[in-house]
């Protein structure tokens, strides 16, 4: 199968309002999370949150309206389409609100307006976002719209690799968007599966800290010399439960060694490991005993939710931007929080940068649903 | 080559003052266990993959594409209610199954599928999505089958589903569940091809569906499942195919 190029990039995070601003945080600390009360809810929720330092109220519904096409026309930029190019580009997008903080706002300005009259959900459906994009970059092309829960941008890029590798674009725009909305702060408080700190695979793991972020990604089918390579990758379900992998690891195992075979390498060509790292007890447990059944020594961990915060259905595309980033920089990112091993995992994130080699990658994302995919990148 | 192996087809056209008909009759015979907190957008699932499937054993690597305009709108209106309105936090799994693909994960369950299991949406063309989709994996060789429809759920009152969906005040409404099961097969037999050219796009123009309205992939699912099951040749398209987007032609 053809090699996929990443010929330009775009993000907007906690960490940065572009990409290499980004990674220069990542690879040096970070910033400090706020805290966000949803002071509607009769109970009011506190929560801690990495938002996007915009200027803008959190919960403007408009915000995509402003941000998503900066991003895709940074990403744009640096891969240096045409306009004819551009005319022709497929969207690959995954998210996990799509359209959700417009419905919010527009059904509580109803309820307020005339209650009889209000109805939920006036936003409905799944082309908000993708309508953006394309208008901005200025695409007559298809869209394709992923709705796969945390998974959702990293299966928007295997979609893309897939029909690229058997020729069906010349280039494809994968896009992860994820801003902040009511529901899903509420809803995963009311999961209490939120935490203060993001400690990946630590004993005192004990939840997520949700972020936000935008990012795109420009593929090439002809990728030029230097270009980091999207190899594919493998993505199957697990039934075990709808809010995880079964802790074992066996379907961790089973997305990690398919996805080894897709891009032709073993286990021991496996210089480093993004991991999907979410901190929640049983979440990292399944990562960690999966990854325990494909390498006899686990490659360099490293998480960045720690730094980003967890972007949901963004996060495959956001982390891929800045793991990529860092790697074009030859280092592979460090933990930010001081780590305290879990003997029944015995992995954890690597505790100060390192070299980054020239090899292959993994790149891990679980979610809701049953979902694992893992993607490969090769550094040349 | 790839063969469609088998096809179901669920329509129910809505009049106006009508409820909605339980679906749990007929989803009986076609679940393994009896599915708990389930909302209406799932069973529409369950029942449509079920009869795809019925009394076939799938391939191990069988994948899921699962497509749909409006998702889940039942559970992700009670959602919002409950959070807009009644200032709460959501119930656990009305929150969880926004989420989008809970009803893929619960198809999975049923039919025992641990391939890739995907929710994607192209609007009003989610089926042509999935499809594309579905047809890209088969011919990349990453799977051997894949189980692909759409399900679109009304809601009640049907008024206010007409308001959201900006339809006419008496457009008619339907809900549906069309699945097709692809197989890469060098049989006979009903096949799928993806056409890359515009001629046919005219061509076949008198073959294509009628998929007007926001709706329209549950349409164009209906009418294609419909005519493949009495053996008929049919065309999928959207948008121009010199520009990426697909076209589709069903043969008997």
């Amino acid at each position: 199968m053809r090699p996929v190029g990443i010929r330009g990039v775009g993000l907007q995070c906690a960490l940065g309002a572009d990409a290499e601003t980004c990674v220069s945080s990542l690879l040096t600390g970070g910033k400090p999370a706020i805290q966000v009360t949803l002071e509607d809810l009769t109970e009011p929720a506190t929560l801690t949150y990495r938002r996007i330092e915009d200027g803008a109220v959190l919960f403007d519904p408009q915000r995509f309206e402003r941000l998503l096409p900066e991003v895709v026309r940074a990403a744009l930029a640096e891969a240096g389409l045409t306009a004819t190019e551009c005319r022709d580009l497929p969207v690959f997008l995954g998210s996990s609100c799509f359209s959700i903080a417009l419905s919010e706002a527009g059904y509580a300005m109803a309820l307020a307006q005339d209650p009889a009259a209000a109805i939920s959900m006036p936003s409905a459906g799944y082309g908000y976002l993708a309508d953006l994009v394309r208008s901005a970059a200025g695409s007559e092309a298809a869209s394709f719209t992923y709705n796969t829960a945390c998974t959702a941008s990293a299966n928007a890029l295997l979609g893309a690799v897939r029909a690229m590798h058997i020729g069906r674009y010349r280039h494809a725009l994968v896009v992860g968007a994820e801003l902040a909305n009511r529901t899903t702060m509420s809803g995963f408080s009311g999961l209490q599966l939120l935490a203060d700190r993001v400690r990946p695979f630590d004993a005192a793991r004990s939840g997520i800290v949700l972020g936000e972020g935008i990012s795109a990604v420009l593929l090439s089918a002809e990728p030029r010399e230097g270009e980091l390579l999207l190899r594919g990758g493998a993505s199957n379900c697990d039934t075990f439960s709808v809010t995880t992998a079964n802790p074992d690891g066996a379907s961790v195992a089973a997305a990690l060694r398919q996805a080894l075979a897709v891009a032709g390498i073993e286990a021991k060509d496996v210089c480093g490991i993004r991991a999907h790292g979410t901190a929640t007890p049983s979440g990292d447990t399944a990562e960690a005993l999966g990854l325990r059944r494909v390498f006899d020594a686990v490659p360099a961990l490293s998480v960045l939710k720690p730094y980003l915060g967890h972007t949901l259905g963004a996060c495959g595309v956001n982390e891929l931007v800045l793991y990529a980033g860092a790697l074009r920089r030859g280092v592979l990112p460090a933990a930010v929080e001081p780590f305290t091993p879990d003997p029944e995992l015995g992995v954890g994130p690597l505790a100060r940068t390192a070299t980054a080699p020239a090899g292959h990658y993994l790149l891990n994302h679980f979610g809701f649903g049953g979902n694992n995919t893992v993607l490969i990148l090769e550094r040349p | 080559m790839i063969r469609i192996a088998a096809v179901s087809h669920y329509l129910h056209a809505l009049q106006d003052g009508e409820t909605l008909p339980s679906l749990d009759e007929a989803l009986q015979p076609l679940c393994r266990e009896h599915f708990r907190r389930v909302d209406r957008f799932i069973q529409l699932a369950l029942l449509g993959t079920g009869r795809c499937v019925a009394g076939k054993t799938l391939a191990s690597d069988c994948g899921l594409y699962l497509g749909s305009c409006f998702g889940p709108m039942s559970n992700n209106i009670a959602t919002q209610e409950q959070l807009v309105r009644d200032r709460l936090t959501p119930k656990p799994f009305n929150f969880i199954n926004t989420l989008g693909n809970s009803a893929g994960y619960y198809v999975a369950k049923n039919l025992g599928l641990r391939g890739q299991n995907l929710f994607i949406s192209r609007q009003g063309a989610s089926f042509q999505a999935v499809l594309a989709a579905a047809v890209t994996d088969l011919e990349a060789g990453v799977l051997s089958e894949a189980l692909v429809g759409v399900v679109e759920e009304v809601t009640l009152p049907v008024t206010a589903y007409r308001r959201r969906q900006g339809l006419a005040a008496d457009a008619p409404v339907a809900e549906g569940s069309h699945w097709l099961l692809l197989q890469s097969s060098a049989d006979a037999g009903m096949r799928l091809e993806r056409q890359g050219v515009k001629s046919l796009n005219n061509a076949a123009a008198g073959l294509l569906p009628e998929t007007s309205g926001p709706s329209h992939d549950s349409v164009a699912g209906a009418d294609i499942t419909a005519r493949l099951m009495v053996g008929k040749e049919c065309v999928l398209a959207d948008g121009d195919a010199d520009r990426g987007w697909e076209l589709f032609h069903f043969r008997p």
